[in-house]
């Protein structure tokens, strides 16, 4: 099976790249966006399966970013996960009702992320990763 | 210097000092006081919510009103108004406590020598002003503070999140093989890095703290989940200190109101807290049982035999910032807001929090959670007069194995999963979720009692359906659910009937309800 094409929107660059190594290491295929605006527009170039979402973007932010996808039927069914380091109270109810799958707080841990990634994909669960670290939260 | 005259509101019943009190006016410059004289309390509230006074000089003995109560009606028709309180000589300790009660002076009566009464109003009104102004910078301060605090815990998430993931990807081999002596150096960034973050996390808990908006959802919460996950999640710290960690419940164990996120972090901090002052090979142990001094609380205690905490301590390591200068600890700093933080969410749960010890014999930290009872939990939601005509509805969930019903081994793990997700699916006002949880016999039976509001039974019934089919872990156990509901009449409120009595008639009637609807299904479930 070809590996599920996964987007990454972030505007931290470091952010990227280390989800992208982690991605890489689960056997997903990585695209991604530093803005809003970008997000949309590499949504709709690569198709992809998911797309990981942070919320305090320039050129709008994640809730933008969902509304727009929203609007076009194609990209309206991709799942969405958005990792924000913003406050998870009302922005994870909001998160939720604007159609996002999971929300999760940064610093996020990986185990975790690739669990939502699996589950919202519809992909059986792992016991053991190969490559896992990260674990235990704090 | 032109001046603005100061407008007095008298209220005072007493023709003879009504008197008295304007000679002493009329004594002064015609633009510098002008005053407004009413006899009673109930015509000064009218005047004063209209606004433009400066000042009240309030008798406390007045036709309809008496004491203490004319200054409080006074505060609360203009707030921003100071009141000098008029007394008669034998009244002083009354007039004392009328200072208490937001008061700003008092005069007595007979006892006012002509050019007081000007300089007393223009002291009370400067000096009220001056506390208004500080009162206010407080509280802008405060909020400032709250808000860069929230906001530098922020923005300090994002990079540390960078550390994390690149550290991480390190240990595990994402980037070649390491040597043992750089697996061991990076678990120790490792192991800062995820202290930094829970400092920045109590960081911006206690900006919420402070302000008041920490969000707390009371639920039926089940104790033993919080301990397990506390335990767990705390387990590898306790190993590393060789230190025991355990846990003693009382079998059935009642389930408490309280928020389940709220109540796991109270645990993870008494139990993060006992480890970090408890020297090597201790003991750290978590009990919990029916508290014998109000058997309507549950009582938690986590005891360690550590350090201890010096007796005329215990009260004061629940302030903000406190840190105990004790050197087994030195190693350990936190930031001090750890019991703090602890202290506000017990306590806005109806709970209470206190700590026991003598240095050297180590120190349990007692809480107090109150036990769930349905009417207590029914009573917001029904709380507002225009829900009483809408129907319930009586949802039920059950979960089994297509092969029989659950093994003990199964149940404990999957049956938390199902009850988050059930949590999850039932984000709404109008629902409020009562997993029976303790005695569901051998299958898993959850109860769901909902006020509809455009959204019937069916409607609940089928996104609960929806969230338990998407679950992963459900379908790997090998688990079935059903789910069913009943839409009960409204249970109409008799107009002699007192909201808290027809709210209980109410919860009982769901209860009894709920208890039939369990033993039907262990019956049938053998």
């Amino acid at each position: 099976m070809a590996s599920r094409k996964i987007l990454i929107v972030d505007d931290n660059a470091d952010i990227r790249l280390g989800m992208h190594l982690r991605l890489k290491a689960n056997q997903y295929e990585t695209f991604f966006a530093a803005d809003a605006f970008a997000g949309v527009a590499e949504a709709r170039k690569h198709r992809p399966d998911l797309i990981i979402l942070d919320l305090g973007l320039p050129a709008g932010d994640g809730f933008t970013v969902m509304e727009r996808l929203k609007q076009i039927p194609f990209l309206a069914v991709i799942p969405v996960i958005v990792v924000s380091a913003r406050d998870g109270l009302g922005n994870q109810k909001r998160a939720y009702e604007a159609g996002a799958k999971a929300f999760l707080q940064k610093p996020v841990n990986d185990a975790e992320l690739l669990a939502v990634i699996r589950q919202a994909l519809g992909e059986p669960a792992r016991t053991k990763s190969p490559t896992l670290h990260d674990q235990g939260s704090v | 210097m032109k001046e603005t005259p100061l407008q007095v509101l008298l209220v005072e019943d007493n023709a003879g000092d009504v008197r008295l009190l304007r000679e002493m006016f009329s004594k002064e410059r015609r633009d510098s006081f002008q005053l407004t004289h009413l006899l009673r309390m109930s015509e000064a509230e009218t005047h004063l919510a209209k606004g433009g006074v400066d000042i009240v000089l309030l008798d406390l003995g007045l036709p309809d009103g008496h004491g203490l109560d004319t200054v409080r009606r006074a505060h609360a028709a203009a707030p921003e108004v100071p009141v000098i309180v008029l007394t008669g000589l034998d009244d002083e300790a009354l007039a004392a406590e009328a200072m208490n009660a937001g008061a700003q002076d008092y005069l007595i009566k007979g006892q006012i020598e002509n050019r007081a009464l000007p300089r007393a109003l223009r002291y009370a009104v400067e000096r009220h002003r001056m506390q208004t102004e500080t009162d206010l910078i407080r509280t802008n301060q405060m909020q400032f503070k709250d808000e860069f605090l929230s906001h530098v815990s922020h923005e300090l998430r994002s990079p540390l999140t960078a550390v994390r993931q690149f550290v991480t990807i390190l240990l595990d081999g994402l980037a070649g093989e390491l040597k043992p002596d750089q697996r061991e150096y990076l678990e120790i960034v490792l192991r800062n890095v995820k202290q930094l973050h829970s400092m920045i996390n109590d960081l911006f808990e206690v900006s919420g703290v402070q302000a008041g908006k920490l969000k707390i959802e009371l639920h039926c919460t089940s104790v033993s989940d919080a301990i397990g996950y506390a335990v767990n999640t705390l387990q590898g710290a306790a190993a590393a200190k060789g230190i025991s960690l355990s846990s003693n419940i009382e079998r059935i164990l009642p389930s408490v109101c309280a928020d389940p996120a709220r109540l796991r972090q109270i645990l993870v901090i008494l139990v993060d807290n006992a480890i970090k002052f408890t020297p090597q090979n201790g003991t750290v142990t978590i009990q919990a049982r029916t508290f014998e001094e109000d058997p309507d609380f549950l009582l938690l205690e986590v005891a360690d035999s550590g350090c201890g905490i010096d007796p005329d301590m215990t009260e004061r390591i629940f302030e903000r910032l406190f840190q105990a200068s004790n050197p087994a600890a030195a190693d350990h700093n936190g930031l001090g807001l750890g019991l703090f933080i602890c202290k506000d969410l017990v306590t806005r749960q109806g709970g209470k929090i206190w700590a026991h010890s003598a240095p050297g014999q180590g120190s349990i930290f007692s809480v107090t959670f109150p036990i769930f009872s349905l009417p207590k939990l029914l009573a917001p939601a029904f709380s507002e007069e225009r829900q009483i005509e809408r129907p319930i509805t009586l949802v039920v969930t059950e979960i089994g194995s297509q092969t029989g019903w659950l093994s003990n081994e199964v149940r404990a793990d999957q049956c938390r999963g199902v009850r988050e997700l059930l949590r999850g699916s039932l984000y709404s006002d109008q629902d409020i979720l009562f997993p029976k949880m303790d005695s569901a016999g051998p299958a898993e039976l959850y109860i769901i009692v909902a006020i509809t509001d455009g959204v019937g039974g069916a409607a609940i019934c089928k996104r609960i359906r929806k969230q338990l089919d998407s679950s992963e872990s459900l379908r790997q156990a090998g688990l079935t659910h059903t789910t069913s509901y009943r839409s009960l009449d409204p249970i109409l409120r008799n107009p002699n009937q007192s909201m808290q009595d027809w709210l209980e008639t109410v919860a009982t009637q769901i209860q009894e309800l709920m208890n039939n609807e369990i033993s039907s299904r262990q019956v049938r479930n053998g």
